[in-house]
């Protein structure tokens, strides 16, 4: 037909920027985390030395690495667990409200699309042991002041609430449009019928939200295996190790203590750690649920 | 129940929820405007009795939000519109152009990039940067600003090019144009719409991104918002009054863009999904 647009050269040249970055940026890190996490390379000097597998049992038995790697579960944890019924929840809410529904779902919105260190910060002050909004609520009730970021009791909690307060609404937002998108005529047809409310909402509505409720949690573990950047702004990993994740963990070694082979070797177990969740997760419980017909 | 209960219940739930949402950000305003910590302790919930703008004087000067600001809005800007380019082409050849198995390889190649978590490749990422000589400048951030946000831009992107209907480039053809004219004169104004949802995500992804502004520089006129508040934030940890101005200076241009673009910015952040 035409030979316009299959021209090869053409085509390369088309392609060629966009292919150079991403085998620059995402194809040659990969291998080079491999490579170098078979190393006791302190990321400067001109020699590398191998290490065989010693970094991987080094860190496999640090327990402050399976504190991060624990902190990581909570991360995934709190999200199906916590977040998960609040989304559904609200999300079932929002779709059956007539008036403002506009304005719900814009606030709901709204922190997602800001910057998770100033959002840090800010929770920061919240937390604050002496004039921080949570103290002086919780005064009002008579509870002492808890020292929320610096006790090793509430500090991953206090991180994981702010995780919550920042993300729920934007997979809120998400569900709903599943919501919305469902056929009017499903919920009047059962209207008809005679079902409550609440009985369109868990028989109806609900089944047919299984597969973006799926999806939403899948975006949850993803995010909880990056989770990094709150980690740092909010405690630093502190008090003594107890909020680190993988990747504040992996930092620490790498950048911090010039550590580049170890750190690279974490760098390989999140990697890993991430498929091991993500297929444990397609096996058990995806695949099972997308047996229920509708 | 009575009916007028069972309406409003709804609501009861749904604005409780507003409140935890938005009363935090009350609370950085009202603390801005108050005198020292003192006051914030006497009247943590309420406004202010006597308002002091000080501190906005102060934060602005103090935290340097000026340059902060600016670095990172030309870093933004820069890299979300070069990656667009980029994607954009690539997304043309490999939807329009007829090449074959070379187009699903390509495609699926770029698939699997969206896969990776890309946090835990800082490491090498830190090592090209620094090799490639631009650690501590601000191409340390834009050249992998660009790269990472390529991926999804080519998907989101090469989803609405593929939808456009095949006669327009037959049309193009006949016209005597090449290639390149078809991608310049046709197919990049016919995708405008998408180029703008991919845009603002990027826009805001960059705008926030913290972990490789942490790192990759040093010098302090460099900084970018994220870390040039955090920094701010370490040095006057006493003075909440001061750092809820900050906030305030930091927060407040997202919420005119959100307000004004929402519909456009929901619908964009939640197709990407994995950008969060």
């Amino acid at each position: 037909m035409n030979k316009a647009l299959r021209n090869p050269l053409v085509f390369f040249l088309f392609i060629l920027p966009a292919l150079i970055l991403f085998t620059m940026f995402f194809i040659y890190p990969i291998f080079s985390s491999i490579y170098y996490s078979f190393t006791s390379w302190n990321g400067v000097s001109d020699t590398v030395k191998s290490a065989g597998i010693s970094n991987f049992e080094k860190a496999l038995g640090d327990e402050r690495f399976w504190i991060s790697v624990k902190n990581n579960g909570f991360f995934i944890l709190f999200s199906c667990f916590v977040q998960v019924p609040l989304i559904i929840l609200f999300s079932l809410l929002i779709s059956n409200v007539k008036k403002l529904k506009g304005l719900y779902k814009t606030a709901v919105f709204m922190p997602s699309i800001m910057s998770t260190a100033v959002i840090g910060i800010l929770w920061g002050f919240i937390y604050e042991p002496n004039i921080g909004l949570l103290n002086k609520v919780l005064g009002l009730i008579g509870i002492d002041p808890l020292y929320w970021l610096s006790d090793e009791r509430f500090a991953m909690l206090s991180i994981l609430i702010t995780n919550a307060w920042q993300w729920t609404g934007f997979y809120i937002v998400m569900v709903l449009a599943a919501i919305l998108s469902i056929p009017g005529e499903l919920d009047e047809a059962a209207a008809i019928d005679g079902a409550t409310g609440f009985q369109r909402a868990t028989r109806i509505t609900l089944p047919l939200i299984v597969p973006i409720i799926s999806v939403v949690i899948m975006l949850s573990i993803a995010g909880a295996m990056k989770a990094a950047d709150i980690v740092i702004v909010m405690t630093k990993g502190g008090p003594a190790g107890s909020t680190d994740v993988m990747a504040t963990y992996m930092i620490k070694y790498a950048i911090t203590n010039f550590k580049y082979g170890y750190g690279n070797a974490i760098a390989v177990l999140i990697f890993v750690f991430t498929l091991v969740v993500t297929a444990v997760y397609q096996l058990l419980i995806a695949r099972r649920t997308e047996r229920i017909e509708y | 129940m009575p009916r007028a209960l069972k309406k409003s219940l709804p609501h009861v739930a749904l604005l409780s929820y507003l409140l935890v949402i938005l009363f935090p950000f009350l609370f950085v305003l009202f603390s801005s405007v108050k005198k020292d910590n003192n006051a914030i302790a006497l009247n943590p919930f309420g406004i202010p009795k006597e308002f002091v703008f000080n501190n906005y004087v102060e934060a602005w000067v103090n935290a340097k939000i000026s340059t902060y600001f600016f670095n990172s809005l030309y870093i933004s800007i820069l890299a979300s519109v070069v990656s667009i380019i980029l994607a954009s082409m690539f997304a043309f050849a490999v939807t329009r152009m007829r090449q074959g198995k070379w187009n699903t390889i390509l495609f699926t190649l770029v698939m699997v990039g969206m896969l990776i978590p890309n946090n835990a490749l800082m490491l090498p990422i830190y090592t090209i940067v620094r090799k490639m000589g631009i650690l501590n400048t601000h191409w340390a951030l834009i050249i992998p600003y660009i790269a990472n946000a390529i991926p999804f831009t080519i998907i989101i992107l090469a989803a609405f090019m593929r939808s456009l209907p095949r006669e327009i480039e037959e049309a193009a053809v006949m016209d005597g144009l090449k290639a390149p004219g078809i991608f310049a004169k046709i197919i990049v104004p016919l995708t405008v719409p998408a180029m703008v949802t991919v845009f603002i995500v990027n826009f805001l992804g960059n705008w926030n991104e913290f972990l490789l502004a942490n790192y990759f520089l040093s010098n302090d006129e460099l900084r970018t918002l994220p870390v040039g508040m955090v920094q701010f934030r370490d040095q006057y940890q006493m003075n909440y009054a001061q750092m809820s101005a900050g906030i305030v200076f930091s927060v407040l241009p997202v919420i005119v863009i959100y307000a004004i673009l929402q519909e456009k910015i929901i619908e964009g952040v939640t197709a990407g999904g994995v950008k969060g």
